[in-house]
């Protein structure tokens, strides 16, 4: 789950980081009156969910009052990732001497959180900026955290010496401390800068926490699904599901992730799939009629197509909600479904009689082949 | 031979009382795996499937022979389970559940590692070695006896391939699924390691997908250690960036996890790459006759 900026900027004071004095305004009469109270140069930041690297809102600075109320007018109600700005952080512009660009993300295969830290943009904290002479990194301990000694290393690597190493050392190391504490996969700097009076101040951040966390959480937990900004992948979400929209007309619905995905890569090569749908383990005979219905919402289907597999799913029972949808809705599109695993048999038997066509061999290609011949390609 | 795990292999299963636990400890039984004892905190004394249950892994090791535990634990549980069968000395934990906060998971995988023990998972479907011992929760009739390796990140695609395969009439050695998630505790390398030590594997097929750098190492890997023939399926061709495709680990942004790097990398390593599922066998197959 992303953070808005100025949410993450919260847990991070919380941490004694320095974050410029501001706050959050919804209309252009708030942003003036909060510049206006602030009497300093503002920089006005659009609010949006963006990971780093897919873009984030625009951020202007204004000089006066007036000029803060017609710069949040041009920002609100703007999109980006087709997200509405309704909010904005309305900001002290600090002067900045210098800037460092923090990020700390999960390194899969060292299994362990990676510190990076780099006097430029870390734009899309890539494979090569770990390797790059420009970005200093070090690992975490999981159970350690990031020691005092590898953070003032980190400092002392981006040139930093003195007090100012120490003062950087300290501020990479509560960000640790955030990112640790709030469980989140990726967290950091964009940018933290220092002052001409060697200050230093938190002036972008961003916070994403793991969605497999949010039960220690129970305030974002309510939170994340509201920022589901898709409507049908929101609901995929409250019936336990993954649902991704995409550009087609087949449905898909799968029991696993990996089929799931080799399905859709199949149907893109002679077809458009409307959507990836994943159910995960232990589905129920409501479950699957509840994404089933969840998959007809999408209008102008011409088909969908069930790739299941009995292993900890109990398919036999997920057919007789798929066919209770199509006997109850009275859906009049070719349905296609691949079933195999435990209780195959029980399963092929509810489908076929609820008027599904069955495939009953493995290979997913040739059961493709088959939902194309029912649809006419 | 096999990997990981056979004939010799003795198990504990905790959450055994579960509604899963309790229905998967049938299948593996059923599929002839030697399951000696259970474990769930509070329910010692009780039976489930004629397996005798224990409040704890120690008190299980005391009475049972033990040498490898499946976990099908809720998430949030998972990091004291896995550490309580460590702490008993457990030297294989296969860890079924899914949804474990990262975090979690990253302390189970060094906790395990520290102490000489093996973590395979998590959200793995488990491990199988086809007519010796089956841990986990794939579906046993589509696994068969033969020459092939099989390692994935997804417990789906593993059961199409094996099924594809023996389908055909060619047999596994073992299966691994890896598991999907960010964080693994046994990566696709230290898996292609095994499979190569395996005197009777004799080609090894590896399901990967979009997220992480793991294809993109194994690829190196390959290069320089590996002799025997891989074959790899790559699903995710089609997803949107910033979606986790139903796995944690399945997700990329710009270049990074991005699916033509891990293409470009196992293509440089000269590894055949099937385009559908139906297209493994013939593969594996050529491979074969090699």
């Amino acid at each position: 789950m992303l953070l808005y900026e100025h949410e993450a900027k919260r847990l991070f004071k919380d941490q004694g980081v320095s974050v410029p004095p501001g706050e959050v305004a919804k209309t252009s009469l708030e942003a003036a009156e909060i510049a206006r109270k602030m009497g300093k140069r503002v920089i006005i930041k659009a609010q949006v969910l963006a990971l780093p690297g897919i873009g984030a809102g625009d951020a202007q600075i204004a000089g006066s009052p007036e000029e803060a109320g017609r710069v949040a007018e041009g920002l609100l109600g703007k999109s980006y990732n087709g997200q509405r700005v309704s909010e904005l952080l309305v900001e002290e512009a600090l002067p900045s001497q210098k800037e460092i660009h923090v990020a700390i993300r999960v390194d899969g295969a060292a299994g362990a959180p990676l510190v990076m830290a780099s006097l430029e943009r870390l734009s899309d904290l890539d494979e090569e900026a770990k390797s790059s002479a420009k970005v200093a990194s070090s690992h975490a301990d999981p159970f350690l955290g990031l020691k005092s000694h590898l953070a003032r290393k980190l400092a002392k690597a981006l040139g930093f010496t003195g007090d100012a190493a120490v003062k950087l050392a300290d501020q990479v190391q509560r960000i640790y401390r955030v990112y640790a504490k709030w469980n989140a996969l990726t967290a950091g700097f964009n940018p933290l800068v220092i002052t001409p009076e060697e200050n230093f101040f938190a002036s972008g951040a961003f916070l994403e926490i793991d969605d497999s966390a949010l039960f220690r959480f129970p305030q974002f937990r309510e939170l994340s699904l509201s920022r589901i900004l898709d409507p049908l992948a929101r609901e995929g979400k409250t019936i336990g599901v993954t649902y991704v929209g995409l550009e087609g007309d087949i449905g898909v619905i799968c029991t696993g992730a990996g089929i799931g995905m080799a399905t859709v890569d199949l149907i893109s090569m002679g077809s458009r799939p409307a959507n990836f749908l994943e159910t995960g383990g232990g589905i129920t005979e409501k479950q699957m009629a509840d994404v089933m219905r969840l998959v007809l919402k999408k209008p102008g289907l011409k088909g969908v197509f069930l790739n299941m597999y009995g292993g900890i799913n109990p398919i036999h029972e997920g057919a007789k909600g798929v066919v209770k949808v199509i006997r109850e809705d009275k859906v009049n599109i070719p349905v296609v479904a691949k079933a195999i695993g435990n209780f195959q048999e029980e399963t092929w038997k509810v489908l076929e009689e609820g008027g599904v066509t069955v495939i009953k061999t493995i290979p997913t290609d040739q059961a493709v082949e088959e939902l194309f011949k029912r649809l006419g390609k | 031979m096999s990997i990981l795990i056979d004939e010799k292999t003795r198990v504990v299963v905790q959450g055994i009382t579960g509604r899963i636990g309790a229905i998967q400890t049938m299948h593996m039984l059923k599929a002839g795996t030697k399951i000696t004892a259970g474990v769930t905190p509070g329910r010692g004394g009780s039976r489930v499937e004629g397996v005798p249950v224990y409040d704890s892994v120690e008190e299980a090791m005391a009475e049972q022979e033990i040498n490898t535990s499946v976990l099908f634990v809720p998430a949030p549980v998972a990091e004291e389970s896995c550490m309580e069968a460590v702490d008993a000395g457990v030297k294989l934990l296969i860890l079924i559940t899914e949804h474990i906060p990262t975090h979690d998971t990253m302390r189970i995988r060094a906790y395990a590692r520290s102490h000489g023990a093996r973590l395979i998972g998590p959200t793995t479907p488990g491990v199988v070695t086809p007519g010796k011992c089956k841990i986990g929760i794939m579906p046993t009739h589509l696994f068969t006896p033969g020459p092939v390796g099989i390692i994935s990140r997804s417990g789906t695609m593993s059961y199409e391939m094996a099924g594809l395969l023996s389908t055909e009439g060619i047999g596994q050695t073992t299966m691994v699924g890896m598991g999907g998630d960010l964080v693994v505790g046994t990566n696709l390398v230290e898996l292609l390691e095994l499979f190569q030590k395996d005197p009777e594997t004799r080609v090894v097929v590896v399901h990967g997908e979009i997220g992480g750098t793991q294809e993109e190492k194994a690829a190196t890997f390959i290069r320089q250690k590996i002799t025997k023939p891989v074959i790899a399926y790559m699903t995710g061709k089609v997803a949107l960036e910033g979606s986790r495709m139903g796995h944690a680990g399945a997700v990329f942004v710009g270049k990074r996890g991005a699916m033509e790097n891990k293409i470009k990398a196992f293509r440089e390593a000269g590894v055949p790459i099937a385009d559908s599922p139906g297209e493994i066998a013939r593969l594996v197959r050529q491979a074969l006759k090699a």
